[in-house]
């Protein structure tokens, strides 16, 4: 009782602080209106405290094996935490200039923070479905929040009719799994598989779930929604949406395909490798064409899930440490570059267009360097932090001999380049447009210390980046 | 701990911090910028000299600590005499480009930011050479690519310079990632990436499978780097740099650094036929390329540009021979030119700021106007044509050697000398023009200033290099033996090979190609202006910067025709995407399982009750679709698939199932005929024919996969996972009905999670109609007015009949779930269907008075008793919702079982009913407040 209680803490809190939250703040929310935005953080941070506080690389399971705490799930949510944290304190601000900062945004980023935890610490087919569907349909109300926005309803129903048929074909390729195996708990399916021939009906169950997790990464040829979802949502949520739920992504490939199906590699792995290329190249060639910031971060996302799928597919423990590696690094280039149009923005201005930056190295030098790190940062040149991600990836597909893979992502990544470059020299050689000529200072102290801190964290990490890798590799080997 | 022991990372760290302080000085006074950055080289110099001793002795001096060892990154640093000698080079040259900078800088340039961004580089030039671990190269690599950027785009208010930062960046900063590929796949192999490992396996490198594409992707580099052909173009526009930039970035360090990696990597790499065919041949047509356009241009930097690309084409070439001789000349000429093009550059610097031009049709005659710089820069010139007892000189005549011996070879290798005394001679007519059109030809011709002599401290640097290429060229044993010696060694990581470097070895056939060289080249010189005017007509227009941009563009218009096609906001197209993936996902995954699509399971026979449900079910489908339309017909057809789909299940033995289906499929109907309510009758026609034929096709072929999936799992023989539960559910549930049992017991807690989504389903529709009114419509599709009389007579008085009769089977089937098919969820559904018929039959008002009870507590004490028998499961120390059960007794029904399941079971009646009739009201509320037809009528 005491164990289940000490291993199911961090999902109670976020549950319990979310119920709260959502009861509370009906009462207190029109007097005190930062407190359920002090309490969402504080609540965050406790429960973070709480995991620090119980960190152990020992895996301890409960409810029959649906259920599993170990080092992976717990860095996995310590970094959940961290971006939710990042991504609540930066669109405070946005979202109170666009009166949609209610109880209700801090309630549902909570539960679908409470449904990637628990899609984290999954170990069992039914306990990752709950995960992957509280998170979705808290995400889905989260965009579809801003009421008066074309766009926003736009893209909620859009991610959510697309979602709702991706998640279909994920539930269908787990039934077929499960009526193959027998078991619907991942250590179970793992050792049945592992000991019998696999037949068709697992090759098509695995498509679909592939599918599926494809869809939920974003990855080509699934990624139709990425776009139109960053681009379409308020940026306040394309800043939640774009770090946290990718960590989410990762935790339901690594449980399903990894510690569940990883038998099966033969048979996923190829299809992986289409993802990974198909990735790699619809995310950095259609990224050239973009004007809107928004929609080419979005399509530079799909060809940094197609790194992380490059990770997956060497199949063996380093490489899955890699992907994790470079989904954490990601997640946090991401949240500092969408916060940096979130610090631009201003009511009835989105500043989401390139053009947007134009002059910002003399509008805000601050702003505009830590733009430039986290640009450098996605484009994979050192010292920062996105190189090393890249590197790491790099060297495990070449370790599983897949040469022609290595080559490719870098040729690849040289591409993607020219358009992080391109944003640059917006930034720092182009004249603004008459009416964004004024200086842009920040709007609060947090948007400024919280960006400088993610900036220095990419360079920091870049310059001693072993810190994390070994932990994340510790973590997989236990 | 002895400070030698972590000098090397302090020689390359150093410069860094010094950038710091360099623009944090220049807001005290401008010079002082200029100061702190010569402080900082020397500082790094002088930490760097007391090492050179061991190195002079022949010692290679590894520092190293671990940075990222699980990928196999170490912080190591390596000085051996390539490295010393390439860190000399840079640190010497740098302090002199930082002294003629600081007065070639005019009072509105940045000291701070110039100098901030030159030491940035110096340090990462330092690293690129002191480096131990090859990963830690490409860092340093990279590096370069990005301060060169800065450095090159320093002027940001121009745009040549902008533009010619930005090509430097893209293409050095490209080739460093497949550099960085290359890399990659070299430690690979080795199995290491300290270069110490790399540089002793030279054999396991060049015999394995993957050696060509390692050369190719490091030559991509180095290739991109050194301004090598066909990636040249870039140098020439980066001249928008200023001067001390191009002086130091393009004679000893930026385009250096490809050229030192060659060197670097020689052991590894060379001695192949891949090696010489792809260095050589490079090298052969960037000398050539480079020589000749030299001549053409009329700006003095670009003239200097195009004859480093030249020289950069001629020491590449040398180690495309690969043998150990021509290294040693490679060597050699990467020091001359070094020393002479720096020198060169601040000549054109100096000619630059004191006279405001470089355009050599202007320039003429400067030699009395500044007699100082002229002779220096005849000197430089001279050095560069390859004039005797002058450094150029010497290392030419061993590439000349080496030319002629490479020549030995079979087929076409006759040609190499040949070329290459070609290209000497427009080397020697290029200087000569540098001299004669600079400083003689009569007078120059409207100059935007008077030329003079420059500050005396500006021409120091000059001074000591020119100094130092007469020094070489006239004392080479005395003055660069040593240094060369000791680089050589660390270059082929062997003793080197015996070389002379007298000035004096006969009438050779290497003096020959000098001296018909100079002969032709003065020659050719003469004849410049009608060389000038046939080169404007013909090939002048022949730019590779023209077939950058191509290709730039090229990627561009074809990203926007991807977008174009691929990213058009459409959900529907988005989800034919994703149906057309997942079937070809799907095609793929079966045809590579190499099975047979059927199993060879008996299939039961086909009966005509199966066949005509399989064609209703088909017709239905059918119409549903065609009819989609008219929303109401399409919605009743709908109704008729799940009634089929019902109807099977009941044919299969599946009561439960076809129980739930048909009250769910009640429900549904009723809910979708509400909303109906509110939208027009008929849809327009939104899609265009051809994308009705795509979606058609797109049906088709999703449907025949679909079932062929599904013939395909049901033909085989698989192991049911349902004699688990069989067994199970009578002795351990106490039920024989085993769905219900794995319900409310086996998976309860799934079962508990799906009741509270359906309680919030409810309770958001309730909170998302709340306060929302919708206008009724007043005339149907035809114009007619709606009948005013909204609720039947006779509707009315069957439905309170069949209340009581209804309400009693759902409790009778809520009693039975445990044992026959039934149970709460069914029971439920059918309840809630007894209660909205009498709210659709009496008016919402009519029934809310006759049924005070809020649904909302409803929901809310079902979850509390499902939870509840949850815990007291867990307060008698179970495992949460643990069930027993026991016999009772009943009059008239008889032997009955009560599960504590039973109570689960009513949580999940009484959730189902709340949360549907919540669910429903709210949506048959809608238009309450509308204003009524008859108030619309008056």
């Amino acid at each position: 009782m005491d164990m289940m209680l000490q291993v199911l803490a961090p999902e109670l809190l976020i549950l319990i602080a979310a119920m709260t939250l959502l009861v509370g703040d009906t009462f207190w929310g029109h007097r005190h209106k930062a407190l359920t935005f002090q309490l969402t953080l504080a609540s965050i941070v406790v429960t973070a405290l709480v995991i620090l506080a119980s960190f152990s690389t020992t895996s301890v399971q409960l409810f029959n094996g649906a259920f599993i705490r170990d080092g992976v799930a717990d860095v996995l949510k310590l970094s959940m935490l961290f971006m939710t944290f990042f991504a609540f304190l930066f669109a405070r601000d946005y979202l109170v200039q666009r009166n949609i900062e209610r109880g209700e945004y801090y309630v549902l980023g909570l539960l679908s923070l409470l449904g990637m935890m628990v899609l984290a610490s999954s170990y069992d087919m039914v306990t990752l479905f709950m995960g992957l569907e509280i998170m979705s349909l808290a995400l889905y109300a989260m965009i579809a929040m801003q009421k008066d926005s074309g766009f926003a309803i736009e893209s909620a129903m859009k991610y959510f009719v697309l979602g709702a048929m991706a998640t279909g074909l994920l539930l269908y390729g787990m039934t077929l799994v499960y009526g193959n195996v027998g078991s619907l708990q991942f250590a179970t399916i793992y050792q049945t598989l592992a000991t019998t021939e696999q037949s068709l009906v697992l090759s098509l169950g695995l498509v679909f779930i592939l599918v599926g997790l494809a869809f939920k990464f974003g990855a080509a040829p699934f990624h139709n929604w990425v776009p139109d979802v960053y681009h379409g949502s308020p940026t306040g949520i394309t800043l939640f949406l774009s770090a946290a739920p990718k960590i989410a992504a990762f935790a339901l490939m690594f449980r399903l395909l990894i510690e569940g199906l990883e038998a099966a590699l033969m048979q996923w792995q190829s299809i992986l490798i289409i993802l990974a290329v198909l990735s790699l190249v619809v995310g950095n060639v259609i990224a050239i064409a973009q004007t809107n910031l928004k929609r080419m971060l979005a399509y530079s996302t799909i060809s940094h899930m197609g790194f992380i799928i490059l990770g997956f597919l060497t199949g063996n423990v380093g490489g899955y440490a890699a992907a994790m590696y470079y989904v954490v690094i990601y997640a946090l280039m991401s949240l500092g570059g969408f916060a940096v149009i979130l610090a631009l923005s201003r009511k009835g201005f989105e500043a989401d267009n390139i053009v947007d930056l134009a002059g910002l190295g003399k509008r805000n030098p601050v702003l505009a360097l830590v733009m430039l790190v986290i640009l450098l940062s996605m484009a994979g040149i050192p010292p920062f932090v996105g190189f090393y991600a890249k590197l790491v990836v790099l060297t495990e597909v070449v370790e599983a001999g897949l040469t022609w893979l290595a080559v490719f992502a870098v040729v690849m990544s040289v591409v993607g380049a020219y358009y992080y470059l391109r944003v640059i020299k917006v930034m720092y050689f182009d004249q603004p447009a008459a009416q964004n000529a004024h200086d842009a200072d920040f709007a609060n102290a947090s948007l400024r210390y919280g960006l400088i801190l993610v900036a220095t964290l990419v360079l920091m990490l870049g310059i001693l980046p072993d810190g994390l890798l070994t932990l994340f590799n510790d973590v997989m080997m236990y | 701990m002895n400070w030698l022991d972590i000098n090397l990372p302090l020689v390359v760290l150093i410069p860094f911090a010094g950038a710091a302080l360099a623009a944090w000085a220049a807001r005290f006074h401008r010079v002082a910028a200029a100061w702190t950055a010569g402080g900082v080289a020397l500082l790094s110099l002088a930490l760097l000299l007391p090492s050179a001793i061991d190195t002079f002795a022949g010692e290679t001096l590894i520092q190293s600590w671990a940075w990222m060892p699980s990928i196999g990154l170490w912080f190591a640093f390596r000085l051996d005499g390539l490295a010393l000698l390439f860190a000399l080079l840079i640190l010497v040259i740098g302090l002199l480009v930082i002294l003629y900078a600081r007065y070639y800088l005019s009072a509105k340039d940045s000291m701070g930011r110039f100098f901030a961004y030159l030491l940035m580089f110096m340090g990462s030039m330092l690293g690129i050479v002191l480096s131990e671990n090859l990963l830690q190269l490409i860092v340093f690599w990279e590096l370069t690519s990005l301060t060169s950027f800065l450095l090159i785009s320093y002027w940001q208010h121009r745009k040549d310079a902008r533009e010619g930062a930005r090509m430097a960046l893209a293409i050095t900063g490209a080739g460093g990632l497949a550099m960085l590929g290359g890399v990659l796949l070299l430690g690979h192999v080795v199995g290491s990436y300290q270069l110490t490992d790399v540089l002793a396996s030279g054999e396991l490198i060049q015999q394995h499978p993957l050696y060509t594409v390692i050369l190719v992707l490091i030559l991509l580099g180095v290739f991109t780097k050194s301004a090598q052909f066909p990636f040249h173009f870039w140098l020439p526009h980066a001249m928008a740099a200023p001067t001390p930039v191009s002086a130091y970035l393009h004679s000893a360090t930026m385009v250096k650094a490809g050229i030192f990696m060659l060197a670097r990597l020689f052991p590894a790499l060379s001695g192949t036929i891949e090696w010489n065919l792809l260095v050589g041949g490079a090298g052969l047509a960037t000398l050539l390329i480079g020589a000749y356009t030299a001549l053409f241009k009329h700006d003095l930097k670009g003239l200097l540009a195009y004859s480093t690309i030249s020289h950069l084409g001629l020491i590449t070439l040398l180690f495309g021979f690969g043998t150990p001789l021509a290294a040693v000349a490679a060597i050699f000429h990467i020091i001359n030119h070094a020393t002479f093009k720096a020198s060169l550059f601040m000549v054109a610097g100096i000619i630059d700021h004191e006279t405001g031009t470089r355009d050599m049709r202007k320039l003429n005659g400067l030699l009395k106007y500044m007699p100082h710089t002229a002779l220096l820069a005849m000197i430089a010139s001279a050095a560069m044509a390859g004039v005797p007892l002058l450094n150029g000189f010497l290392s030419k005549e061993m590439f000349f050697e080496q030319a002629v011996s490479a020549s030995d070879a079979q087929g076409w290798t006759w040609l190499v000398p040949v070329l290459v005394t070609i290209a000497a001679i427009f080397s020697v007519a290029y200087s000569l023009r540098f001299i004669h059109d600079v400083f003689f030809n009569g007078e120059p011709i409207d100059l935007p200033k008077t030329p003079h002599e420059p500050p005396r401290f500006m021409k120091i640097p000059v001074d000591l290099l020119v100094l130092i290429c007469l020094a070489v060229g006239m004392l080479p044993m005395f003055t660069v033996a040593p240094i060369l010696a000791v680089a050589v060694a660390g270059t082929l990581q062997t003793t080197p090979p015996e070389y002379s470097l007298a000035l004096w070895h006969g009438f050779t056939l290497p003096l020959w190609m000098s001296i018909i060289a100079l002969v032709l080249g003065v020659a050719l010189y003469t004849v410049r202006q009608r060389l000038f005017d046939w080169h404007e007509r013909t090939l002048h227009h022949w730019d590779a910067r023209v077939i950058f941009n191509a290709l730039l563009n090229g990627l561009i218009k074809t990203a926007h025709k991807v977008s174009r096609r691929f990213d058009q906001g459409s959900l529907q197209n988005a989800s034919a995407w994703i149906v057309v993936a997942a079937l070809v996902a799907g095609g793929w995954g079966f045809w590579l399982s190499q099975q047979p699509l059927l199993g060879d399971r008996v299939l039961l026979d086909i009966d005509p009750v199966s066949l005509l449900m399989g064609v209703l079910l088909i017709v239905a489908s059918v119409l549903t679709a065609l009819w989609h339309r008219q929303r109401l017909v399409s919605l009743i057809i709908l109704g008729v698939v799940g009634l089929i789909v019902s109807l099977i299940f009941v044919k299969f033995s599946a009561p439960d199932l076809a129980l739930t289906q048909l009250s769910v499929e009640v429900v549904t109907i009723v809910l979708m005929l509400l909303a109906l309510y509110y939208l027009p009758q008929t849809t327009p026609k939104e899609s265009a024919s051809p994308r009705q034929w795509r979606d058609l096709a797109l049906a088709l072929v999703s449907g025949i996969a679909v079932t062929l999936l599904t013939m395909s799992v049901l033909s085989r023989d698989f192991v049911p996972i349902s004699d688990f539960f069989l067994a199970k559910a009578l002795p351990e549930g106490g039920g024989t009905n085993v769905v219900n049992v794995i319900l409310v017991d086996f998976r309860g807690i799934d079962t508990l999670g799906e009741i509270v989504v359906l309680a919030l389903a409810g309770l958001g529709v309730y909170a998302m109609l709340k306060g929302m009114s919708l206008p009724a419509p007043s005339h149907d599709i035809n114009g007619l007015a709606w009948h005013t009389d909204k609720h039947s007579p006779i509707m009315q008085t069957l439905t309170r009949l069949l209340l009581p009769l209804t309400l009693l089977i759902a409790v009778y089937i809520f009693l039975r779930g445990h044992n026959l098919p039934g149970g709460g969820f069914i029971a439920g559904l059918i309840a809630a269907i007894a209660l909205i018929v009498q709210y659709l039959a009496n008016g919402i008002v009519w029934t809310r008075e006759r049924l005070p009870v809020d649904m909302h507590k409803v929901v809310g004490v079902g979850l509390l008793i499902a939870t509840g028998t949850g815990l007291v499961a867990m307060g008698i120390n179970f495992p949460f919702l643990t069930s027993t059960f026991t016999h009772l007794h009943w009059p008239i029904v008889g032997e009955f079982e009560v599960a504590s399941a039973i109570a689960f079971d009513l949580g999940v009646f009484l959730v189902v009913v709340g949360s549907t009739v919540i669910a429903l009201v709210r949506l048959g509320e809608l238009s309450h407040s509308a204003p009524n037809i008859t108030a619309e009528k008056q």
